[in-house]
Order: C-alpha cells, then sequence, then structure tokens
C-alpha cells in the first residue's frame, strides 16, 4: 500500500536530492555575508594601529584583493575539497575544529530533547486534559516562562546562581581533561568506552547543567505542540472506544491518544534544531562546553571570518537535515501517509 | 444581497464595491468584539495584554516626557528618578526607597537604566518585527498569488520560494550575529541584522494563507460568477490572514527582542553607552553573586516584558486558531445539534 | 413491576449543558429500565437528547459543561453517579459496552486491527482470571454476580507497550489470535487472517463497524450501547450489519441498548421503544404495540410522517413548527405547542410521568400524554 521498505527507500532518496539546492544556496548566501558585505576584515585583524602595508599585506594573503568572482570560485572550491580555511589568529584548520567540536553540541542536544521530551510531552498531555482550568494555566505559565527567558539570561543564572548552589559543575564537560582516548568527542560515550566509569558519572554531571538550560528554555515548543494535538484528538470517538474497553485513563491519554497527538509533536520538535542549535551558542560559551556552539561564539566574535563560514555552513546543513529527519520520522508514524 | 439581477457590469461592481467594503468593517468589528469577549474569559491572556499596554505607555513616557517638558518648560525633565548616565557616589546599593533596583558598582541607579532601556528594545521588538511582517508578507503574497508557471510571475515566485528556504535553514540567532558581526558593531548593524533573519518566517505564513484559500470551492464558484480573481483572493486571503498575522507577530515581538538583546549581550550590538537590557545582562554577569541585583533587574526587566507579549500571543493564538476553539467546545458536547449551537455562541 | 430484576434502571435523570450561549436542557427527569435478554430502542429526531443518554449512563460525558442536575442511573443496582472517577474503568468493557457511529473515527488510526481486538480481549481476561479488579466477574454475561472487587494484581501495562510486528511479547500474542480470529468470525468477517495486520484507513467502513462490533463483544459485557451504529454507513451495508447484530443476539445474548433516528431500524432491532421528544421520554413499550397502536401525539405524528412508498395523493403529512431548543423548552409539555390533542393543562402540567397508556394492549405500554387514548383519533 505504498509503504514497503522499497516505498520508503525511494521517499529517502528523493528528499535527500532536494536537500542539494538548499545547500548550495547557503553556501552562497554565507559568501555574500562574509564576503561582500563586510567592510575589510585585514583592517580588523590587523588591529586598530595597523600600518597600511600591514593591511595590504594580509589583503594579498588572504586573496582579498581579488575580484569577487575570483573570490567566490576559489571559496566555492575550496569548500567542495575539504579545505575550509584556518583560524587566523592560530592556524588550526577549521574543518578539524569543526569535526572536533560538533559532535560535543549533538551530545548536549540530544540530551536536551530527552529532557524536553520526558517532561514537556506529559505536560502537554496534561494540560490537555484539563484544557481551560487551572492545570492549563498553570502549564501554560510554565513552559512561557522558559520561552520567555533569554537563553543567556538563563545560561547566567543557572551556571553562576543555581549551578553552585547545587552543587553541580559549571565548567566544560569534564572535571579534568581526560587521560582516556576521545574517538567520538562526545563526553559520556568516549567514557563508557573506555570503561571509566567514575568519568561516566563525572560527565553526566557536567552535562546536566547545560542540557537542562537547553530544555527548560525551550520546552514550550513540545509542550504547546501536545497540548493543541491533543485537543483536536481527545473528543475524537476511538478515544471513547479505549475508555469503553475498561482502560483505564492513563492508558486512554498516553497509548491512545498521545500516540496519535506525538505525530505533530515529533515532526515539530525536528523542525525546531534551528532554535536549539542557536540556543546552544550562548549556551556554550557560559558552560564551557567544548562544542561547535561555543566556536560560533568565538569566531563571530573574534572576526574569525574563516570560522564563521565553516560553522554556519555547518549549522544550516543541521538543521536540513533534522527537518528531513522529521519528515522521514512523521512518514513512519502516521500510518496513513503514503511513502512518495 | 440584491433582489433583482444586477444591469450593467458598473452596478454590479459598484455593488459589490459596497458588499466588499461593508464586509470588511464587519470583519474589523466582529474581530474586535471577539477579542474582547475572549480577553474577559482568558485571565492569563488579559493579563499579558494589560502587561504589554502598560510598558507601551510607560516607553511612551520615557520619550516624550523629556521632550514634552524641554518644549513647555525650557528645560528637560526625565520620567526616570536619575539620569542613567550620572554616576552617584551609593555604590553597589540593594534596592532602596532612593533607588528602587539598586545601583551598580559605578554608583549608576539601576531603575533609570532599565527604564531608558525600554523605549530602545520595545521599539525594536514592535519595529523590526513590523518591518519584517511587511516585507516577508509582501513577498509571500507575491509569492502564493502569482505563482503560475511559465509566467514572469511564476519565476519569480519561485526565485523567492527558493531563496526563503535557503534563509529558513540558518538557524535565526547564528545568521543574525553573523550578520552583525560582518555589518560591524552598532546599534543599525544589529537591527538590520535581525531584520533580515525575521522576514522569511512571514514569507512562508502568508504564502501558506494564500495557497490555503485558493483552492477553497468558494473561489471557483467565485470566479465562475464573473469576479475578477486578484479581487477574491485579496479580500478572502486578507480577511484570512488577519489572525494568524497578529498572533505570530505578538510572539514575534518577543523572540526578536531576545535576539537582539542576545547580539547586544555577546557584545557586537548596541554600543556600552546606549542602555539596553541585554548589555546590561553582560555587563553585570560577574556581579551575579555579590550584587545580584544589578543582573537580575535587568534580566527580569527582558523576562517581563518577553512574558507579557508571549502570554498575549500564546492566548491569542489558542482562540484564534479555530481548530483548537472548537475542539475545546466539541470536546464536551456529543450531541449534533446543541455541540453546533454552542460552538456557534462561542464564535 | 419487573420479573427479572432490571439490568439498567434509570430513574429521574435529568442533565443539563451549561455553556456559554445558555443552559441547554439535555433530558429532562427520565425513568426506564432495561430487561436483561431484551433489546431497547430509544428513537428521537437530532437533538433529542439520545446521545447524551447513551453516553451519560457509561458516563462519558464531560462534567463541565454537562451536569447531571438530578436522578440516578442503576446499573445491576451500583448507582454508576455515585462511582469514584477510578472505579469507572471497571465498570466498562465487561460491564457496559459501546459502539459508535463513525466507524472510521472509532478506531485507532495508529494500531493495526489485530491490536486493537486483543488489547479488548485482554482486559476481559484479566478481569476474569481476577489478575485484575473489576466490578462485575466476567464469566458468561448472565451468570454476573455482584461480587467484591478482586484484589489488585499485576496491572494491564503489557497492554501499554504498542504491538508492532516482531516486537512485543510473542506468547501472548499467540494466546490471543484465537481468540481474536474467533471473535471477527463471529462478526461474519470472512478470512479474517487477511486483515489482522490492516490499519483501519485500509478497512471499508462496513468492515470496520463489524470489528467495531467484535471488540464490544470480545469483553462480553452485560450490556452494550449502540449509538447509531449504522447511521454512518451504506444502505446496503446498513442492512447487512443490522442482520448481523440480530442473529448476534441470538447467538450472544447481550442486552442491547440501540439509539438511532430511523424508525424502521428500530422496529427491526428492538423489543422496547422508548420515543425522546426535547429530551422527555414520551412513550415506551413493546415496539409492537407502540408502532401499531402509538398512544401520544408525538408518536403518532412521527409515524404518520414517514413517507410511505406508494403514496401518491397529496402532500407529505410532516409535524408542524419545528423541535424546540433545548435552552427554550416551552413550559408543561414539551410538545404541546405542535400538538393537534392541546387543552389548556397542557401548557402548564408536564403531563404524567409515563403511566399506562389508556386503551394500550400490554401492560408496559406508557405514554406521557394524559390523552393518550385520544390518539388513535389523530387523522
Amino acid at each position: 500500500m505504498g509503504r514497503n521498505a522499497s516505498d520508503l527507500v525511494v521517499f529517502i532518496g528523493k528528499r535527500l536530492v532536494q536537500l542539494v539546492p538548499v545547500v548550495l544556496g547557503v553556501v552562497v548566501i554565507t559568501f555574500f555575508f562574509t564576503h561582500v558585505a563586510v567592510q575589510n576584515p585585514c583592517a580588523i585583524w590587523a588591529g586598530p594601529h595597523a600600518t597600511q602595508d600591514q593591511i595590504d599585506a594580509c589583503l594579498v594573503r588572504f586573496g582579498l584583493n581579488r575580484p569577487l568572482t575570483d573570490q567566490f570560485w576559489s571559496y566555492m572550491t575550496n569548500l567542495a575539497a575539504g579545505d575550509w580555511g584556518s583560524n587566523p589568529s592560530t592556524q588550526i584548520s577549521v574543518l578539524a575544529t569543526i569535526s572536533a567540536a560538533f559532535p560535543a553540541t549533538l551530545e548536549l542536544v540530544l540530551a536536551s530533547l530527552v529532557i524536553m521530551t520526558v517532561i514537556g510531552i506529559p505536560l502537554g498531555v496534561v494540560a490537555a486534559n484539563g484544557a481551560g482550568r487551572w492545570t492549563d494555566h498553570l502549564v501554560r505559565t510554565f513552559y512561557l516562562s522558559g520561552w520567555a527567558t533569554p537563553t543567556y539570561l538563563g545560561a547566567v543564572v543557572l551556571a553562576i546562581g543555581v549551578g553552585p548552589v547545587l552543587g553541580l559543575p559549571t565548567k566544560g564537560d569534564f572535571t579534568s581533561t581526560p587521560t582516556f582516548p576521545r574517538p567520538t568527542h562526545m563526553s559520556v560515550v568516549d567514557a563508557l568506552l573506555a570503561l571509566n566509569f567514575p568519568a561516566v558519572g563525572d560527565a553526566i554531571l557536567h552535562l546536566i547543567l547545560p542540557a537542562s538550560a537547553l530544555a527548560f528554555l525551550n520546552l514550550g515548543i513540545a509542550t504547546r505542540m501536545t497540548r493543541t494535538s491533543m485537543l483536536e484528538i481527545l473528543p475524537l470517538d476511538f478515544v471513547k472506544t479505549a475508555r469503553m474497553k475498561g482502560l483505564s485513563e492513563f492508558l486512554v491519554l498516553y497509548k491512545h491518544a498521545l500516540r496519535n497527538a506525538l505525530i505533530s509533536t515529533i515532526t515539530i520538535m525536528g523542525i525546531t534544531a534551528g532554535v536549539l542549535l542557536s540556543g546552544t551558542v550562548v549556551i556554550e560559551n557560559i558552560f564551557q562546553w567544548p562544542g561547535m556552539g561555543a566556536y560560533a561564539y568565538d569566531a563571530i566574535t573574534g572576526y574569525n571570518f574563516q570560522g564563521t563560514i565553516g560553522v554556519v555552513i555547518m549549522f544550516a546543513i543541521v538543521v536540513v537535515l533534522s527537518n528531513l529527519i522529521s519528515d522521514i520520522l512523521y512518514g513512519l508514524l502516521d500510518p496513513r501517509v503514503e511513502w512518495r | 444581497m440584491t433582489e433583482t439581477a444586477p444591469q450593467t457590469r458598473n452596478s454590479s461592481s459598484r455593488a459589490e464595491a459596497t458588499l466588499v467594503s461593508k464586509a470588511e468593517a464587519s470583519v474589523l468589528r466582529d474581530f474586535l468584539r471577539g477579542l474582547l469577549r475572549v480577553l474577559r474569559a482568558n485571565p492569563l491572556t488579559f493579563v499579558g495584554f494589560i502587561l504589554v499596554l502598560i510598558l507601551s505607555v510607560l516607553a511612551l513616557l520615557v520619550v516624550l516626557v523629556p521632550v514634552v517638558t524641554q518644549l513647555l518648560l525650557g528645560h528637560t525633565i526625565l520620567l526616570t528618578p536619575f539620569d542613567p548616565n550620572e554616576l552617584t557616589t551609593d555604590y553597589g546599593q540593594p534596592p532602596s526607597t532612593s533607588h528602587f533596583f539598586g545601583t551598580d558598582n559605578l554608583g549608576g541607579d539601576i531603575f533609570s537604566r532599565i527604564l531608558t532601556a525600554l523605549p530602545l528594545d520595545l521599539a525594536i521588538g514592535f519595529g523590526i518585527t513590523g518591518f519584517a511582517l511587511l516585507v516577508g508578507g509582501g513577498l509571500g503574497l507575491v509569492a502564493g498569488f502569482w505563482d503560475r508557471p511559465g509566467t514572469i510571475g511564476g519565476v519569480v515566485s519561485l526565485v523567492i520560494l527558493r531563496v526563503t528556504d535557503v534563509f529558513l535553514a540558518f538557524p535565526s540567532l547564528v545568521l543574525a550575529l553573523a550578520i552583525a558581526a560582518s555589518l560591524g558593531r552598532g546599534t543599525g548593524p544589529a537591527m538590520l541584522a535581525v531584520l533580515v533573519t525575521w522576514w522569511p518566517y512571514y514569507v512562508r505564513l502568508t504564502r501558506g494563507e494564500v495557497l490555503a484559500v485558493k483552492h477553497q470551492p468558494y473561489v471557483m464558484a467565485a470566479r465562475a460568477a464573473g469576479v475578477s480573481e486578484v479581487r477574491i483572493l485579496f479580500r478572502h486571503v486578507l480577511r484570512n490572514l488577519l489572525e494568524p498575522l497578529l498572533v505570530y507577530y505578538t510572539l514575534d515581538i518577543g523572540t526578536v527582542l531576545v535576539t537582539f538583546s542576545t547580539i547586544s549581550f555577546v557584545g557586537i550590538g548596541v554600543p556600552l553607552s546606549v542602555p539596553e537590557w541585554g548589555s546590561m545582562v553582560e555587563l553585570y554577569r560577574r556581579f551575579l553573586q555579590t550584587q545580584p541585583w544589578t543582573v537580575l533587574s535587568a534580566g527580569g526587566a527582558i523576562f517581563v516584558t518577553v512574558l507579557a507579549f508571549s502570554l498575549f500571543g500564546d492566548g491569542l493564538r489558542d482562540i484564534l486558531d479555530p481548530r483548537s476553539r472548537r475542539a475545546l467546545v466539541q470536546a464536551a458536547i456529543p450531541s449534533t445539534l446543541m455541540a453546533k449551537a454552542a460552538a456557534a455562541a462561542e464564535a | 413491576m419487573q420479573m427479572a430484576e432490571a439490568l439498567l434502571d434509570i430513574r429521574g435523570l435529568s442533565i443539563d449543558y451549561e455553556v456559554g450561549a445558555g443552559v441547554f436542557h439535555a433530558i429532562s427527569d427520565l425513568s426506564l429500565q432495561i430487561t436483561p435478554g431484551r433489546v431497547l430502542g430509544i428513537v428521537g429526531e437530532t437533538g433529542s437528547g439520545k446521545s447524551t443518554l447513551a453516553h451519560a449512563i457509561p458516563r462519558l460525558l464531560q462534567e463541565p459543561p454537562a451536569r447531571v442536575r438530578s436522578g440516578r442511573i442503576l446499573f445491576r443496582g451500583v448507582d454508576v453517579l455515585e462511582l469514584p472517577r477510578w472505579k469507572l474503568p471497571l465498570l466498562r468493557g465487561t460491564g457496559i459496552g459501546m459502539i459508535f457511529q463513525e466507524p472510521i473515527n472509532s478506531l485507532n488510526p495508529a494500531y493495526r486491527i489485530f491490536d486493537q481486538v486483543a488489547e479488548a480481549v485482554a482486559v476481559r481476561k484479566l478481569r476474569d482470571s481476577g489478575q485484575t479488579p473489576t466490578l462485575f466477574q466476567a464469566v458468561e454475561p448472565h451468570d454476573y454476580s455482584r461480587g467484591k472487587p478482586v484484589k489488585t494484581g499485576p496491572a494491564l501495562l503489557h497492554a501499554a507497550i504498542p504491538h508492532l510486528p516482531g516486537i512485543g511479547t510473542g506468547a501472548r500474542r499467540e494466546a490471543l489470535r484465537t481468540e481474536v480470529l474467533d471473535y471477527l468470525k463471529l462478526v461474519r468477517i470472512n478470512d479474517p487472517e487477511t486483515i489482522l495486520d490492516l490499519y483501519p484507513h485500509e478497512l471499508s467502513g462496513g468492515m470496520r463497524q463489524r470489528v467495531m462490533i467484535a471488540i464490544a463483544l470480545s469483553e462480553k459485557p452485560a450490556l452494550l450501547i449502540a449509538d447509531e451504529p449504522t447511521s454512518a454507513l451504506d444502505i446496503t451495508i446498513q442492512a447487512q450489519v443490522l442482520t448481523l447484530m440480530k442473529e448476534l443476539l441470538e447467538e450472544v445474548r447481550t442486552s442491547i441498548l440501540f439509539i438511532s433516528h430511523d424508525l424502521g431500524v428500530i422496529a427491526e432491532m428492538a423489543d422496547d421503544v422508548g420515543v425522546l421528544y426535547a429530551g422527555h421520554l414520551v412513550e415506551f413499550g413493546p415496539v409492537e404495540d407502540v408502532y401499531t397502536n402509538p398512544r401520544h401525539p408525538y408518536t403518532k405524528l412521527l409515524l404518520r410522517s414517514v413517507p410511505n412508498r406508494y403514496k401518491t395523493d397529496g402532500p407529505l403529512p410532516a409535524l408542524t413548527g419545528s423541535v424546540p431548543s433545548l435552552a427554550k423548552i416551552p413550559p408543561g409539555c414539551p410538545f404541546h405547542p405542535r400538538c393537534p390533542l392541546a387543552r389548556e393543562i397542557c401548557s402548564q402540567d408536564p403531563g404524567p410521568v409515563l403511566e399506562r397508556a389508556k386503551g394500550a394492549s400490554a401492560s408496559t405500554h406508557l405514554s406521557a400524554c394524559y390523552f393518550s387514548e385520544e390518539v388513535a383519533t389523530i387523522g
């Protein structure tokens, strides 16, 4: 019925193909903002006391005095070849830095997603069940407070205020630099692979505050969508059928109603990957988490244009991929959707 | 409704025009009436609405009082108790009757600084979001109306859509930061950065609405009756657009404000001399444990403002979204007749 | 009065809906009984309160905006309205079952047919074996004894894991499979193995309704409430499902409360019939008696307005006026503004509470009209 394995392959394949023009567009727009719109990076890099000669030398070295079309061409070819430039001050390859930083951010975002799901979704169910009454208002106030708190404020308060009070670590992903190898660059995973269980505990402790910050601030996405979906689903007859089978209210809400409401919720959560990634920029900076967000923060504020380009493109690719995953999950979760 | 068939095209279009304007006037009236009823029934939304009003009025006063007093009295009187840039000798004082939010380590009165920042941040919220709405909305309307493939409109639509998709692929804060950094530090570049980041969302919204209306049977029916297509789409689309646009605008004000203040927090937005809540949080960050009122006041100001808009917008969304409204009523009543009557009465 | 103890005994039930637009009196002072083994049909127009009654019995109504003003609903001696909320699931399933009107909405679109039927079978088996509490020990529909709730055993959590193919408790699935197939065969689905792995949207309307019936019956309820089960089906499918239900009546011996707006369907299915008008029960009795010898003006006019295929002279004899809004029910007898027999007393006095209809043959034929003997004179 349009839902067998080969259909699925075609479904995914088609969407992967649709990614290509978007990624290309991302690359082009990023070039525009970093090469065309920017005034004179060399003047900034060389510092306020630089001489004209130093600036000119810098222009030549980075090829910024060539016509734009030349610059664009070498930009594209370099990107494709994997040469994403290097940090002008430290000379470390951008691509290498990003490859090391990305998994750490992934770990943080996944942990946040788990918290958002475990807390946010049941809250949405509770709110929908008591629609218009005080439970609804309470839940709404809770998640809107999270939404209304700017990331930097929440992070600062948690890191400097709450963390020390609760005794939770607020800096980095380990207390001291680990001695075991870091194949995946994800703190918990690496510690597990090294069978270093105290380190696993340490890593998890370090993960708690930043992941909670990210989760709490964005809980509203999951809760709101779950609530709306549940409100649409609860009046439907199959919920009544489930009740009339003699199932407990818990089973009716979670096994029957939520299973259908989840379709919209999961789709929305995939699409809001961008919001979570934006959050990591500030959160990783404040909690000194060694991920892409921190790198983005440093690159952007430090006028590291190569780094900025690299990280912005990387973020965009992640967003596009998570939209794709969302789309696929929707097709998997809703039995009525045909895989085309 | 006309009793007899219109005799000439002129009279039909005139009758149409009156119908249109009457319909539009009644749309607005119904909308406002519904809005008021809803506000009364929904306490959280009402609270948000009142807060938004208070903040807006305060912001206006902060800006106008000095101007008016200058004109009328010849010298400026500030609404704020102290000049925001004035450094008193009360360093690092906790909140008191003379300094409502205390003072910072240099002696500046926090309350005055926060009040002074209010008009700027509110204006950013209202203004930038409004611009994004206009630009994005306009582009979305174009992309929705004139998208027949093979025409110039079709090509333009396609371009608009592709560019929008690309912009939407960037996480908004990251894009805004990158643009702000590229354009140089300052309030203007920061505003521009946020504007450029935000317009794509409105393209999606308006285009979606246009497409939804386009495929309705009543549009085909009206076309068959001879009404011009543009006019149909215009009237119906605008009516349908009003509600979601209002909701998104209100909610976005908060998000735009947060993004702008984040750019300032990071250090590439507003210069330090201009009071702005985001940069104030960054400034006072290291005093969180020693002089918490500094950071918490600035953060609290943002929090309260964004919360106000979010409460209002979220409640509006609940009420104006016909699906959830109907669902709330029908959930309760199995009988068809009564449910319809009740739902019609609630609407 | 009744020979056997009434399975369902409703006394003086009044239910209102309080919404922004006003207060709707959905049901006013309604009393009826269902005898075990018989089918009671409730007939009425849209907005007469039939659905409300159907939902009120197992307490499916949402308490605000619905409000039970007064009355008792006694199911096998237990007052449903007095039960604490957490005990309600114990009443449903094996005590009272229900099937609904729109089969596409009544089955969960996300689960396969096997899982949905198996879930119902599992509930019943767990209660039979005493592993979960129930208010009524479900053995055979008529062997119910009002035992005390069994001590709580392990919860029905295995049913909380959606049974994806290949995942889940394999042994239990096999144990349930035979019964699932049996019940699907009971509702006359040929080759039920073929539909086990299908989703509801892949079945036809008639099939879905049969599955619904199978689910309800697999829990062997004492009372089955059918809320317009055939109204959403094509006429031919409707006939098939009705035939099926009649045959099942012989085999399964569950009592049925059958709600419909269709007089013909009620005539086919019901042993007794109650006529609802504007939330009031105006007539009650054995279906042959009520249909051939109606003793309330509304019933008589309703029956007369059914188009007779062979009638070729003059306009259809429809009732004058329209059904009143449930927020503004006329004082006294609710039907009096439209009644040809109306006297002055009818606008003040609501009429007798279902007394023995004068001139009726069966002793159980009741009417809410003072002038029931004159009904035969209405032309």
